[in-house]
């Protein structure tokens, strides 16, 4: 096996690992919003992992690949942020151990700053 | 056991049509019923597909991988694939309609079950 | 329990006729006559290099003027199923939530992805003489492509002349180029009133180019508007 082989085999096995624990996070999590956290941050790196490795493999491909991981990368995180917001705003439960909540204090703040400016404006 | 792809194929999509078959005849929601008709559309175009299918040839396009005087030793029967495509496409607009009528049948009698469809009952 | 009874022996005498077909199945070694005569004449007489292509739009080119009316007319059914709907239920939709903007972050990809995806389906539809693909696959994909834009941007609005104008002139289109097969080559279709071209090129076939474009644009329009009615709320 020729150096390029053996590189890019184990770079695309160390890319099967991080997808392997991404779906161990996904089960042992224990609510929604952690779920949804392990599942892209892991998986999005298994995959760019094992498309690297592919590309040290076989070189004649390198410019597919580098478009095929700048698609993932663009959109895994996008879509797992669209998720999360519109559990959030299902009142999706927190898990017992949450300790603060930033987006409710967020958008408390700007519902208390849309109040007062209407209630200066009566006035 | 040597079984070629084609036998394969061809047995999913059967498969696929039985369960189809025993979706749409054992359930009471109309969404599972039409999900059911859509399995069965996809097994029939598997079977369709894999009886163009022969052993060790390749796809019938004609560019750097297929020679163009060989061309007839070398690619699949291109006839069923050119079929499916049409079925394709008439399944997914058969579907729409069925979507809608589910729709409109949920806004008259605010329930999706076909037991209480009883205008067409003798 | 009859009923329970009646479809489990239905399933199963099924289940007999297929093991039936399934098991005495043999795959051919030759390609069948017909077959053998559209890859033998077809890239010389069409000068198409996917021979799928050449018998869907050429050689079984009715068919596929008919599946396109078949498609028509199923979005029609389902704009007046669901426009009926929306017309009766008008003057109390007071009653529904105010829309409100997706996030920032979401409206800056959509507003980045979509043009790509739109980009995508014409490369699938234009090409579909040298690779895999053609009009049909490349108006889902745009259909696809707005699709993603009534998820990300919830405030989005489409015009309606404009997408009702491209679908019927992309279909009448599609006929015209039928009937200057019929008066300028030998029959309905024909793909060989333009030059066929160099062998592999992009511009070469005659006029599937042509027919497979109107047919990507009509698809595309067709499923959008069929999407937009099962979205509901149409204001004008």
């Amino acid at each position: 096996m020729s150096m390029n082989e053996l590189l890019g085999s184990l770079v695309v096995l160390a890319g099967s690992v991080f997808l392997f624990s991404a779906g161990l996070g996904v089960l042992r999590m224990p609510d929604a919003y952690n779920r949804i956290q392990t599942g892209t941050k892991a998986s999005t790196l298994g995959t760019i992992m094992v498309l690297i490795g592919l590309a040290i493999y076989h070189p004649a491909w390198i410019g597919k690949l580098l478009l095929l991981i700048f698609f993932v990368l663009l959109t895994n995180p996008v879509s797992s942020h669209a998720l999360a917001r519109a559990s959030h705003r299902r009142h999706i439960r927190l898990a017992e151990q949450t300790v603060i909540d930033k987006l409710d204090e967020d958008e408390a703040g700007a519902m208390k700053k849309v109040k007062t400016e209407v209630v200066e404006g009566v006035e | 056991m040597d079984l070629p792809l084609s036998t394969i194929t061809l047995s999913t999509g059967l498969a696929l049509l039985l369960v189809g078959m025993w979706g749409m005849l054992t359930h009471k929601n109309i969404i599972r019923m039409i999900i059911g008709f859509s399995l069965m559309d996809t097994g029939v175009h598997m079977v369709m597909v894999s009886i163009g299918y022969l052993s060790g040839r390749t796809a019938p396009i004609i560019n750097d991988a297929v020679n163009r005087a060989t061309a007839l030793q070398e690619v699949v029967d291109p006839v069923p694939s050119a079929l499916v495509l049409t079925a394709i496409v008439i399944g997914l607009g058969i579907t729409a309609v069925m979507l809608a009528f589910a729709v409109q049948i949920h806004e008259k009698k605010k329930s999706l079950s076909i037991e209480d469809c009883t205008e067409s009952k003798w | 329990m009859i009923k329970r009874l009646f479809i489990l022996l239905l399933l199963v005498l099924f289940g007999i006729m297929f093991y039936n077909v399934a098991s005495h199945y043999v795959e051919p070694l030759e390609l069948s006559p017909l077959a053998s005569r559209y890859v033998d004449k077809g890239p010389d007489e069409l000068g198409a290099a996917n021979l799928v292509t050449s018998v869907v739009v050429t050689y079984r080119g009715l068919d596929t003027l008919g599946e396109v009316t078949v498609l028509f007319l199923s979005a029609a059914a389902v704009g007046l199923l669901l426009g009926l709907s929306a017309k009766a239920s008008a003057p109390e939709g007071e009653s529904k939530q105010p829309k409100t903007a997706s996030s920032e972050l979401v409206q800056t990809t959509v507003e980045y992805l979509v043009p790509i995806i739109f980009l995508f389906g014409a490369y699938i539809f234009i090409n579909g003489h040298l690779t895999p693909g053609g009009g049909f696959q490349g108006g889902a994909v745009i259909a696809s492509g707005i699709l993603l834009l009534f998820l990300g941007l919830p405030l989005a609005k489409l015009r309606h002349t404009l997408l009702g104008l491209l679908e019927s002139l992309s279909g009448f289109s599609y006929v015209v180029v039928g009937l200057l097969g019929l008066i300028l080559a030998g029959g309905f279709l024909d793909n060989r009133f333009l030059p066929l071209g160099e062998y592999g090129q992009l511009f070469s076939a005659g006029a599937i180019p042509l027919i497979y474009i109107f047919i990507g644009l009509k698809v595309g329009t067709e499923l959008s508007a069929v999407l937009e009615n099962f979205k509901g709320n149409n204001s004008d």
